[in-house]
């Protein structure tokens, strides 16, 4: 076994365990950190196998922007950060044998699918470069497209969330009036324009 | 596309993105991206005003340039370095979701009946949405998503790699999560139908993803002519190859509402606003069904031993279940959202059939099925009370007496999904089950003629139920607008016309469907 193979499987061993310990916690805020540890110990197991550019992608995105939105949910929603038994949901036994089920099948199909095929890594194989060069030459399509993804999912989310839609009901105008005074109009405007 | 100065970097070379062939695409994501711009830019009042007839005009453009690459070019190639397949199948499908979606835009501009919330963000039975509503704005984001959707979905089908067809996915998809949660009335039931499809489809998406995984590592490569060639090869190892066809057809059959797939179907379709669920039950469905045609004929064609066992067992249940079980609906909204699960299963035996003659009888079917459903679904929007659209069966009672011409055509549409003569709904089932026999599926046609005929009951119910009963006093009214009455027109001249004289279609399906898919 090589040192390579070793570091892989502790690391496995701390994202498995912490995983464990984010759902049976009784602390959400401490679920949260737990979650912190297991998205960590991954971004290791992806350099370890090299991939570079990976690690790096899942400390920003999982490690940096997923925990703290968790965060901030906890606090806006003002959630017992405390010790709670509330977290303890009726389902978790069939939750729990729906899991163990889904996992063995998976872990059957991968070990069965590449029984002992070994594919040594290749140092630099998954560098920022290798990957920018791949995307923006075959993939250039795709990325693009999924750039739209993202400016739907900024107007959908600005619907969905913004509250000065309405303008202030005014003494002098209807209840069915498209055309409101402009003064009042050219305020959300400007504050719709900062939105998106 | 920014790609051009990425590109001016020396050491990584340019692909070629051929953007005549990708145009009718790229005109939809620039019309939604224009769109967005005059979101900020253009004040409130003229918003309405600007976002109708660009996005009108963008879905018209978009689908001149298929029909002129479907006439003059005839183009039979994979472009963008091999991501996405102009072919005939591709370009009817892409025409066909153009003009139905022109058709829902019709719908979904419909001002006098808002079907949209005028402020999304409002909590349900608050103050703020009793302001916003009597302000009475409306929220003209829905045009640009609305495109957004229109672009995956032409996407979708027309991927030549299972990656850009998960994008594709994602496109088209996120933008109707969003979109079903913005009725107008019913709030909570419109909001609960987002989260379950948002929820749902977040999970089908998963599962395409894993397969999509799984596949690769069979054959080291997500494009579909790749994966076709590594099961040619007949190597490497049938366990992925099969968890991987199996997950990724979990993923394509949810977007169809295929049986066991399709809980969240009636949901969906009753809690979003109408115009959208004309959308979807449209454009959506001729969508998914492409792209599960490009799927199963490309990349497992020499599988097909192995899937048709697993397609038969969904087409049959899909028929059987959505027919029956839409036996017990009284609303109505529920209730096609059950007959389109029906359909989707006779989509699957044209599928099944796996040749040249299913695949041209399912464009068929499609381009009929569409019509009619947005011209059902358009009439379902007309036919209003006090409290907005008159859901429940019960108040269509008689509607027969007070409107006999909407009352007619809805029940000429109730007769094309049934699959009467002299409707397209007949052309196209006799074109599917056609394909299906001659593949060697007749019990599968035995089935399918029999869920027919249980949904033709249920269908034939409601003509009984709005001609032959006494309406109340308080029944519900016929509001026609332009908009809606232009929909319904097109929507029931497409019906007629594609029953009593298909051939020109169904030879435009057949010359389609000649070229088959490039690889």
């Amino acid at each position: 076994m090589t040192a390579q193979e070793i570091v892989f499987l502790l690391l496995g061993v701390v994202t498995v365990g912490s995983a464990v310990l984010v759902v049976t916690t009784r602390r959400l805020v401490h679920a949260a950190l737990w979650l912190v540890v297991s998205f960590g110990a991954l971004a290791g197991s992806y350099l370890v196998l090299t991939a570079e550019f990976v690690a790096w992608a899942q400390v920003l995105i999982y490690v940096g922007a997923v925990v703290v939105l968790l965060l901030f949910g906890v606090m806006l929603t003002e959630a017992p950060i405390g010790r709670s038994d509330a977290l303890d949901s009726g389902n978790r036994w069939a939750a729990l044998a729906i899991a163990t089920a889904t996992a063995g099948v998976l872990v059957t199909v991968v070990v069965r699918g590449f029984k002992d095929a070994y594919l040594p890594p290749r140092p630099g194989g998954g560098t920022a470069g290798v990957i920018g060069s791949s995307v923006f030459r075959g993939w250039v399509l795709p990325l693009e497209v999924l750039s739209l993804l993202l400016l739907a999912t900024l107007v959908g989310a600005i619907v969905l969330s913004r509250t000065d839609v309405v303008r202030e009901p005014s003494d002098d105008h209807d209840d069915h009036d498209d055309h409101g005074d402009p003064a009042d109009h050219g305020d959300h405007d400007g504050q719709g324009r900062g939105d998106a | 596309m920014n790609s051009v100065s990425v590109l001016a970097a020396p050491e990584i070379h340019a692909p070629p993105v051929e953007f005549s062939q990708l145009a009718p695409m790229l005109i939809v994501f620039g019309a939604a991206i224009v769109g967005v711009l005059a979101e900020a830019f253009v004040a409130r009042p003229a918003r309405y005003a600007v976002q109708f007839p660009l996005a009108l005009v963008g879905l018209a453009a978009a689908f001149c340039w298929t029909l002129w690459l479907g006439f003059s070019e005839k183009p039979q190639h994979a472009a963008a370095d091999g991501a996405v397949a102009v072919d005939g199948p591709t370009l009817f499908i892409q025409g066909t979701i153009l003009v139905l979606a022109m058709l829902s835009l019709l719908l979904i501009a419909e001002r006098a009946q808002d079907a949209f919330t005028a402020q999304a963000a409002a909590l349900p039975g608050s103050e703020a949405e009793q302001e916003s509503m009597a302000d009475g704005g409306i929220q003209t984001e829905i045009f640009p998503l609305t495109l957004f959707a229109v672009g995956g979905m032409m996407l979708f089908p027309a991927a030549n790699d299972l990656l850009t067809m998960f994008v594709g996915l994602e496109v088209m998809s996120l933008p109707l999560y969003l979109l079903c949660g913005l009725a107008r009335r019913r709030r909570l039931l419109s909001q609960e139908a987002a989260v379950k499809y948002f929820l749902l489809g977040a999970f089908s998406s998963a599962f395409f993803l894993y397969g999509t995984a799984l596949l690769y590592g069979y054959a080291g490569s997500v494009r579909l002519s790749a994966i076709s060639a590594a099961l040619s090869r007949s190597g490497g190892s049938e366990t992925l190859l099969l968890a991987g066809v199996a997950l990724l057809s979990v993923g394509l059959l949810f977007k169809i509402g295929a049986v066991p797939f399709h809980p969240w179907k009636p949901d969906v379709y009753q809690g979003a606003p109408t115009p959208i669920t004309a959308l979807m039950a449209s454009c959506t469905v001729v969508a998914a069904v492409g792209a599960a045609l490009r799927v199963f004929y490309v990349a497992f064609e020499t599988l097909r031993w192995d899937w048709r066992p697993m397609m038969w067992g969904v087409a049959i249940l899909t028929m059987m279940v959505g027919a029956i079980v839409a036996i017990t609906q009284t609303d109505i909204k529920r209730m096609l959202a059950y007959s389109s699960i029906a359909h989707g299963g006779f989509l699957l035996t044209g599928i099944v059939a796996t040749s040249e003659s299913g695949l041209s009888a399912t464009l068929f079917y499609l381009a009929a099925y569409g019509f009619t459903t947005v011209g059902a679904f358009a009439i379902v929007t007309m036919v209003r009370d006090t409290t907005g659209e008159a859901g429940h069966l019960g108040r269509w009672a008689g509607l027969g007496r007070r409107s006999p011409v909407i009352a007619g055509i809805f029940a000429f549409f109730l007769l094309a999904f049934a699959g009467i003569p002299l409707t397209s709904g007949f052309t196209g089932k006799f074109a599917v089950f056609q394909a299906a026999a001659d593949g060697g599926a007749v019990p599968l046609v035995i089935v399918g003629v029999l869920s027919s005929a249980i949904a033709a009951f249920f269908y034939v119910r409601v003509i009984v139920v709005m001609f032959f009963s006494e309406p109340e006093p308080d029944a519900p009214s016929v509001v026609t607008t332009a908009t809606t009455a232009t929909a319904v027109a097109l929507g029931l001249t497409a019906t007629v016309v594609l029953g009593v004289l298909p051939q020109p279609m169904l030879d435009l399906a057949g010359q389609a469907a000649t070229q088959l898919f490039v690889r």
